[in-house]
């Protein structure tokens, strides 16, 4: 008997292809755009963690213990030893990588007029190690050890009217808390993934930076990136006691106890859930209503299929069976549609420059969806669910309903 | 009877309105006493800010109102210039291929990160055509008589568009000094703490200079030597001489 209901779901979905291919398109439609939405927010929010790590907090921190409370002094002088550091951080089992920064806002004078910029000096061969350093040159070379060379952030290069090979000045405070300038050629240009590093930041080698800020050996943060097989936090405990065993008072924070930065992840990755949520719920009546509609438009087939003996519950097994099939097809191809469109957008990217321009934010002017196998399953098999239970509605209603009844709906 | 009265009063007030002096000759005098054909001292900046303080020593040149050429020989600062020309500053730095010349807003930063700014240097000593003077009062600083005198503005082109200052009756140095925006906001307060006797000639040996948008901050600067009217090479006051 169900084998034979089945057989006539099949017949159904086929005798009226154009109807059965619209529902099957509106299913799919809607599940690719979740999947690929999923797959956007997890882009964003894994970009998100990654610039921070790369460039602002990596996943353990350390700075001078006083640094946080006169940060807006820009106290340069406030400094951790970086041999004493990596002393203690080759204690500790787990770390993958660690470099040391030091930044310096900086006045630049060019034909009569006062331009700003912030200077970071790189240890070059440890930033190789630590994230993919090569990437963010666009033009020329990376700067070199003991030179004063630098790669400045293409867009602050263009606002700036500058190109490869000129020489700039920088007028900056020292650890002296005295000033001092430096000339140094712009050997590259970079585009950092983040808008706000790219239209203010330039780098040079660490050594320049060191000298011209008189503070040999030291560096402003240390940032650590810890293997999978251990966690911040616990790695910012082991440090922080190796630390303090050398007799160094260093203030160490792991990443989600950078309050700011992390808070503002976790409040970015809110608001995309309940964009996402949203989205998803658009498309779920999408489905609902395409689902329903098919089966109340055929009212007068329900009518002549109950005139021909057809009991209620069979009528309900026929066209739940009907709406699985068509939605298992549907959310099929849209899922496979969508995993496609990640794909494709995961290496060419999905380009925000100008919207992003100007914007203070941790996240990359060029988004890369991510795909999330769990979200991506989980949306296939919601797709197929809420296509079943759209057609239970009308279906058990049209059950219900005498042949004689069923045919006024012509 | 009141002719004869009038008449003993005029000619007693007659030496008074002969000598009376008004608040433009103070400051004109004051601006002379400063100003010296030439000049060659050696001092210190001392900065006290929240992290404590930080001592610049420099050796300085001065020739006439306007030209002065200041070198650094702390070790921090060694080898760092500044030159002022009639109209322009320029600062030299080891490390840098060219000379950062300061205009516009630049010039309200502190030399050196100290409450000095570079704006403080420019300027003539011709204040008595720049501001309109007015004598407000008299008061002791330092155990001597001083003018209080409040300089409004004529032009833009001055540092501060109002000025009250301390000028000492006696050696007409300026022994202390308010200096605030248009809208009265006091920006800036400047006053001698000690008084010092260089080569015969009377001159301030330590003043504190406050900037007041710095919060925790102020600046001593010290005159260990001085000496006017010494010969000195023209080449020194030359952009050349600078490299």
């Amino acid at each position: 008997m169900s084998f034979r209901i089945a057989k006539t779901a099949f017949k159904n979905i086929s005798r009226n292809m154009r109807r059965s291919i619209l529902s099957g398109t509106a299913i799919a439609v809607a599940s690719m755009s979740i999947v690929a939405l999923f797959a956007l927010i997890g882009g964003m929010s894994q970009d998100m963690k990654n610039n921070l790590r790369n460039f602002y907090t990596g996943d353990v921190r350390v700075r001078n213990k006083d640094y946080e409370e006169y940060e807006r002094f820009n106290p340069v002088h406030l400094t951790v030893n970086i041999n004493k550091a990596g002393e203690a951080i080759s204690k500790i089992d787990g770390i993958e990588s660690w470099v040391p920064r030091v930044s310096f806002p900086s006045s630049i004078y060019i034909d009569g007029s006062t331009f700003s910029a912030i200077g970071t000096g790189v240890d070059l061969e440890r930033e190789r190690n630590y994230f993919d350093l090569d990437s963010i040159v666009v033009a020329g070379r990376l700067p070199e050890r003991g030179k004063k060379e630098m790669i400045m952030g293409a867009v602050l290069a263009r606002n700036l009217h500058l190109e490869l090979g000129d020489k700039i000045t920088f007028q900056t405070m020292t650890a002296d808390r005295s000033t001092n300038a430096i000339t140094l050629k712009i050997t590259g240009l970079a585009a950092f993934p983040v808008a706000s590093l790219n239209s203010k930041y330039f780098w040079m080698p660490l050594d320049r930076a060191q000298d011209f800020l008189n503070m040999p050996g030291e560096a402003q943060e240390i940032l650590v990136k810890t293997s999978h097989n251990i966690k911040p936090l616990l790695a910012a405990e082991k440090l922080s006691a190796a630390l303090s065993s050398s007799g160094t008072e260093l203030e160490v924070k792991q990443l989600e106890d950078i309050s700011m930065m992390f808070g503002l992840i976790r409040m970015a990755e809110t608001v995309y859930n309940i964009i996402g949520i949203f989205f998803f719920l658009l498309g779920s009546t999408v489905i609902i209503n395409t689902t329903m509609m098919v089966i109340f438009e055929r009212m007068r087939e329900i009518g002549t299929l109950s005139a021909l003996g057809m009991h209620g519950r069979e009528l309900v097994k026929l066209f739940l069976l009907e709406g699985t099939f068509i939605s298992a097809i549907g959310a099929a191809v849209g899922v496979a549609a969508g995993i496609l469109l990640v794909a494709y957008l995961s290496k060419t990217g999905i380009d925000f420059t100008d919207a992003m321009s100007g914007m203070e934010f941790e996240m990359s002017s060029i988004l890369y969806p991510k795909l999330n196998a769990g979200k991506t399953i989980f949306v296939y098999f919601y797709a197929v669910a809420i296509a079943c239970l759209a057609t239970l509605i009308p279906s058990r209603k049209a059950s219900k309903i005498q042949p004689v009844e069923a045919l006024r709906y012509i | 009877m009141k002719r004869i009265i009038l008449t003993i009063l005029a000619i007693i007030m007659l030496p008074i309105s002969i000598f009376a002096i008004s608040g433009e000759e103070i400051v004109r005098l004051a601006d002379e006493a400063q100003t010296f054909k030439t000049a060659k001292s050696s001092g210190e900046f001392q900065v006290t800010d929240r992290f404590g303080t930080k001592i610049t020593s420099f050796n300085s040149w001065a020739r006439g109102e306007s030209e002065s050429f200041i070198e650094f020989t702390s070790r921090a600062e060694r080898g760092q210039k500044i030159l002022r020309t009639k109209d322009e500053i320029y600062l030299y730095y080891p490390d840098a291929e060219e000379l950062i010349r300061m205009q516009g807003s630049a010039l309200r930063q502190g030399v050196l990160g100290s409450d000095i700014s570079y704006e403080d240097m420019t300027g003539g000593k011709d204040r008595a055509k720049q501001y309109t003077i007015e004598i407000t009062g008299e008061e002791k600083v330092l155990g001597r008589d001083c003018w209080i005198l409040k300089l409004t503005a004529k032009t833009r082109t001055v540092p501060y568009p109002k000025e009250i200052v301390w000028i000492d009756k006696k050696s007409y140095l300026v022994l202390k000094g308010e200096y605030y925006t248009k809208s009265d906001r006091l920006l800036k307060e400047m006053e001698v703490l000690e008084i010092g006797i260089f080569d015969n000639i009377e001159t301030a040996a330590r003043t504190r200079i406050s900037d007041t948008m710095k919060s925790d901050s102020e600046t001593v600067l010290v005159l260990k030597t001085f000496k006017a009217n010494v010969a000195l090479d023209n080449r020194i006051f030359s952009l050349e001489e600078l490299w």
